[in-house]
């Protein structure tokens, strides 16, 4: 179980057991997550980073027998989760199994480092993480995927109220609804200011194409 | 149409990344391809990531602090935050080979790896991957038109993924995308009447059984 928000491991429950996050926990590393996506909270990320640092370093402890380059696993780990927070969509999967491939393929490129001569990191191309179907480039999908590309190109440009909403609701992919409670401001700023970044995305690309 | 599957053990441990490179490579190569088997690595690793972080036990930590003291984490946090959150996903490059005059898309899983040469016998030509796993060998095997492996066996595994093209051993006929593996019980001398571009993957190099095949054993060394 990981931690919740309220802090401490309780050291009796610490035995032999597992036992599955329940939805409201699941919920609130979502919303930790979101939160760091769209405003780069460092409140929500400190309570997501002791979340998992003992089950990373657990893992890394297992993997490489050493507690030093377990520690280099989380802070690799949660770095990563720091820094493409904006790329993690909801709709694709639980928070915990996206920071499990983050964590998973660090790990492996680690390991295939300290055991052979290589350099390479080729894990994230065995594993991709955000986007599988780089191959079909006649699928919709993969269409889709470009034009979000473009798009997150384009709204880098754009003043950082307007940038939030556009990655909430094209990247995160939460509802106008969520994202109104997520930034805590009224459903019709939401509103008022996707529409004004969109109008101004639109200019952009007509521009540019 | 894909009928030829890594087995279910196979996948959990490619998603637990149990498995050396040349084997996730393969395993990714028929993934991209296989929507069935992207199905079931979705499921393999919610259910991974929900086994690694609701482990209970620390016992792993018997010698070791269990927990990071309050300083040494904050200044982690700390750290972490002072970077920019402006992680950019860079559309994958799609690497090709040419090979019976075309020009073939790899999988994804190959981006990052190096070959050697293509070198050739006969209408049999391999590249060797350079992935520098001891025992565990890799090739990219092109099989022109009309084109055969000398029956052989295995001392370990002997793993192909099907990227181009067809053939057939005594068992099946395998199309793009087919994941096959073999074990030493399996004997086999697949033949591509159209050719074909393979991935393969062995742990040690074949032997070969019959008469006439055996004076072909150093072909074997070379194919695998
Ligand atoms: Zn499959």
């Amino acid at each position: 179980m990981l931690q919740t928000s309220n802090g401490n491991m309780n050291q009796s429950q610490v035995e032999n057991k597992r036992s599955m996050l329940t939805p409201e926990q699941s919920a609130e590393l979502k919303q930790w997550l979101i939160a760091v996506a769209l405003k780069r909270d460092k409140k929500s990320f400190a309570l997501l980073f002791k979340s998992f640092a003992p089950k990373i370093k657990s893992f890394g402890f297992k993997q490489f027998n050493s507690e030093a380059l377990a520690n280099d696993l989380l802070q690799e780990t949660m770095s990563l989760v720091w820094r493409k927070a904006h790329l993690y969509n909801a709709d694709k999967g639980a928070v915990t199994t996206w920071v499990y491939t983050i964590m998973r393929n660090l790990s492996f490129d680690m390991l295939r480092k300290m055991q052979t001569n290589k350099e390479d990191c080729l894990s994230d191309d065995i594993w991709p993480i955000v986007d599988a179907h780089a191959a079909d480039v006649d699928t919709e999908e993969f269409a889709d995927h470009l034009l979000k590309q473009q798009l997150a190109k384009y709204a880098d440009a754009l003043p950082e109220a307007q940038k939030q909403v556009v990655r909430g609701v094209y990247f995160n992919e939460l509802t106008q609804e969520e994202l109104a409670q997520q930034l805590n401001i009224p459903l019709g700023t939401v509103k008022s200011r996707l529409r004004l970044a969109l109008g101004k995305l639109r200019q952009q690309i007509e521009e540019n194409s | 149409m894909i009928k030829h599957h890594p087995k279910h053990e196979l996948l959990a441990a490619f998603v637990a990344g149990e498995l050396p490179a040349a084997l996730n490579i393969a395993i990714s190569a028929h993934v991209e391809l296989c929507d069935e088997c992207q199905q079931a690595i979705t499921l393999l690793t919610q259910a991974k990531a929900d086994e690694v972080f609701s482990i209970e036990d620390e016992s792993v930590f018997n010698n070791v602090e269990v927990d990071l003291d309050d300083d040494f984490e904050d200044l982690m946090i700390a750290q972490i935050t002072s970077q920019k959150g402006d992680y950019v996903d860079e559309e994958p490059t799609v690497c090709t080979v040419e090979y019976a005059g075309k020009q073939v898309n790899l999988p994804r899983a190959l981006n990052s790896v190096n070959w050697a040469k293509f070198q050739g016998v006969g209408k049999l030509s391999r590249a060797r991957l350079d992935l520098d796993e001891g025992t565990v060998r890799s090739y990219l095997l092109q099989i022109g038109a009309g084109g055969s492996v000398p029956m052989h066996t295995h001392k370990g595994y002997e793993v192909t993924v099907l990227l181009d093209g067809s053939f057939e051993d005594e068992m099946c006929s395998y199309s793009k995308g087919d994941f096959i593996w073999l074990d030493q019980s399996f004997t086999h001398s697949p033949v591509s009447n159209d050719g074909c571009l393979c991935l393969t993957v062995a742990d040690d190099a074949p032997v070969f059984t019959q008469g006439l095949s055996k004076l072909l054993n150093p072909i074997g060394r070379f194919i695998y």
